[in-house]
């Protein structure tokens, strides 16, 4: 077996209650690594097109990666794949907090959850005694994250649902402490096979290839990490809140569903008035993280818990006209305990206000009014009254009452807090991206509207080129699985520390716009690992990776994506953006919105695919995807 | 002609507020100018506080136009804007 893997598949059948464990197949994980995507290609393989999301046969696949179990900083996320319920392509989220640990130490790299339970179970796994027990989950039924994590005790290591799983809503997410794997739904999977929690316990450690040069080397990345303005300064300081001042100046903050990018009261909802007014002075990580991005706030009512990050800041503040950072943490920390995807939910509450707004719905909720938002959001955990048809997402909802002109979906996602007419790139990558509109399968934005080295995010150039480099990072960061964040420590330290308005810095900037074709091949030459993760993946496993190793594996992971959203019957009529994106301008010098058509061909012969939107025999065969 | 000035967070707490009115600025560099006025004699701070943080009018950065050059019109948005990541 490779190093840094358990060499283990953990087989779960909740419908017959019995388990099996089975041994990692080492060429999956040579061509996948582990994590998302792995798990893309056990669903891949044993699932068929066409199946109820929410039935016995969508399989729940819980997929650590080599890096998981070892103490590298922003290594403690598993993934969750499976078909998603809200989009009907591929699902899968990751999530930070504590459950990738346990699952490594259990000797565990994939748990495959299949079939339903037909009352509330939970699990308990013991790694070292080889054994699954399945308790009677009645009593934790309808309990929220908070207090399930906290009845089930800190012997283990959770992953659980809230009631948002359990009834199936649409954008339910899956919690392990204070973290969720949020998007895609795959928590009301969880609850559609009455599976209330898994726990995982073991004292198994890692087995690496040269434990000695990853220890020294990993002493060197803290103290990267520690200097660095993004990962040691602006992160710890004011969280990934710190963004919301550069949307709201760079006019790509959400604002009122999307019809404007910046808002006024946008400053009390930032990272730095959350350090000045609302932080209670302790900032959390998931473990082994030196970053802290996490902070606690106090809610009234409720006490200390998990503060609200950038995307809830902004879809639940700014997307809402809210301003006030209290009723943001309050909706968070509901979101949260619920299960809920605070994007997907943000997203569905301002176009409930829209459809409420044009007298299209009597939806009880307004813009700039926090009046009714805290039950509603109640109500869609429950699914009750109007929360019932809200649990659906947008896209529903739009086909039901109208209004996809302004429901802001891609595939069924709901969009992220970055708006794509001031970020062409990012809009390439939201209308590409295989789970819908979301921005951590490649944070393309960071490249061009908010990052330290930003090009100009509204021409062409680099912006179908861009997407692809970064999604098929993206798609390797989350198969070690390593957390999204990390991407943002490649940018060094003294490009951060340059004066944006001097000479050198735009001489730099012009020389990045004008790499063309450049960038693809610098990213794609296999040679000695240099970042990080590439050492770290090196150092455990034994195998060689490079950055062109990890631009191969993530196309492969990407392309196999690409033909499981095929097969489900996705065309390139679904690689598009919300209309309003497409036609409604919200820059003064713009008579339009974002120019995808134009770019949308580029992509696709870059990614080795036809007019179709296919990718050509050619292309995968040579990404070694079988299908 | 009067044009709004959006400041940083840092800016913000050393003018009170995290928005001014400009009158008569022609251009990015008389805007940036009356901010600087402004300031006062915390006009060191200010010159440190613009070294991290580029110009945007109506969220195009100015070095994209004709930077300094770069003309206003009645209503239009300055704004500072400092590099960040989220998630």
């Amino acid at each position: 077996m490779i190093k840094g893997y358990a060499g283990r598949v953990l087989e779960v059948d909740l419908g017959n209650r019995s388990f099996a464990f089975r041994p990692l197949d080492e060429e999956v994980a040579r061509l996948y690594i582990g994590g998302k995507g792995y798990g893309t290609r056990l669903l891949y393989d044993r699932t068929v097109a066409g199946i109820d999301p929410l039935g016995p046969e969508n399989l729940l696949i819980f997929a650590t990666g080599p890096l998981n179990g070892s103490v590298a900083p922003q290594s403690n996320r598993f993934a969750v794949v499976c078909k998603s319920p809200l989009t009907g392509g591929i699902g899968n989220a990751t999530c930070g907090g504590s459950f990738a640990l346990g699952m490594k130490k259990a000797g565990i790299d994939v748990l495959v959850v299949s079939n339903c339970s037909a009352t509330p179970v939970r699990l308990e796994i013991d790694g070292d005694r080889d054994q699954v027990l399945f308790h009677d989950a009645a009593d934790l039924w309808g309990k929220g994250t908070y207090a399930t994590q906290a009845a089930l005790g800190k012997k283990q290591y959770h992953a659980v649902i809230g009631p948002a799983g359990e009834n199936q809503v649409l954008f339910a997410g899956i919690v392990s402490n204070e973290r969720i794997a949020g998007r895609t739904g795959v928590g009301a999977v969880m609850g559609s096979k009455k599976l209330k929690a898994v726990s995982v316990t073991g004292s198994r450690k890692l087995d690496m290839d040269d434990p000695e040069k990853f220890k020294e080397y990993t002493k060197e990345v803290r103290k990267i990490f520690k200097d660095h303005p993004v990962l040691g300064e602006s992160m710890k300081r004011f969280g990934t809140g710190a963004i919301v001042n550069t949307t709201n100046a760079r006019n790509i903050l959400p604002t009122r569903n999307f019809q404007r990018g910046s808002f006024s009261e946008a400053m009390n909802i930032s990272g730095e008035y959350l350090e000045e007014h609302g932080l209670v002075g302790v900032k959390t990580s998931c473990i082994h993280c030196p970053v802290t991005c996490g902070r606690d706030v106090e809610v009234e009512g409720v006490g200390r818990v998990k503060g609200p990050e950038y995307e809830t800041l902004a879809l639940m503040g700014s997307n809402l006209e809210i301003g006030d950072l209290k009723k943001v943490s309050e909706w968070n920390y509901w979101a949260d305990d619920m299960g809920m995807d605070t994007i997907s939910l943000g997203a569905t509450l301002s176009f409930a206000m829209e459809l409420h707004e044009r007298g299209i719905l009597d939806a009880g909720i307004e813009f700039g009014d926090p009046a009714g938002v805290t039950e509603l959001i109640r109500d869609i955990g429950h699914r009750r009254g109007l929360g019932d048809e809200l649990a659906n997402g947008t896209r529903r909802m739009s086909a039901k009452y109208g209004g996809a002109a302004f429901a802001m979906h891609v595939k069924g996602l709901e969009l992220s807090a970055y708006d794509p007419r001031g970020s062409f790139a990012q809009g390439v990558e939201y209308a590409t991206t295989n789970r819908g509109g979301c921005h951590v399968q490649g944070a393309s934005m960071y490249m061009e509207s908010v990052g330290p080295l930003t090009i100009n995010p509204q021409n062409l150039k680099m912006k179908a080129e861009i997407p692809i480099v970064q999604q098929n990072l993206a798609c390797a960061i989350n198969s070690m699985v390593l957390c999204i964040f990390t991407t943002y420590g490649i940018v060094p330290k003294a490009v951060h520390q340059m004066d944006p308005n001097s000479l050198t810095y735009r001489a730099l900037v012009l020389a990045f716009e004008n790499m063309g074709p450049l960038l693809r091949r610098v990213m794609s030459m296999k040679g000695p690992p240099m970042l990080w993760f590439e050492k770290w993946l090196t150092f455990i496993t034994g195998e060689k990776f490079s950055g062109g190793h990890l631009q191969e594996i993530g196309a492969r992971i990407f392309n196999l994506e690409r033909m499981y959203n095929l097969r489900e019957g996705f065309t390139a009529a679904d690689d598009t953006l919300p209309p309003r994106m497409l036609h409604e301008p919200i820059f003064k010098h713009m008579s339009s919105g974002h120019p995808l058509d134009q770019l949308l061909p580029r992509y696709y012969r870059k990614r080795g695919w036809g007019p179709d939107g296919v990718p050509t025999q050619r292309t995968l065969e040579r990404l070694q995807v079988q299908v | 002609m009067s044009v709004t000035i959006q400041l940083t967070y840092e800016m913000s707490k050393v003018l009170g507020a995290p928005r001014l009115e400009v009158e008569g600025a022609r251009n990015v560099a008389e805007a940036i100018e009356q901010v600087r006025s402004r300031f006062g004699e915390l006009g060191g701070e200010f010159e440190k506080l613009t070294r991290v943080a580029a110009v945007a009018v109506n969220g195009v950065l100015a070095s994209y136009r004709r930077g300094a050059r770069t003309p206003l019109e009645d209503g239009d948005v300055v704004a500072f804007v400092k590099a960040a990541a989220g998630g």
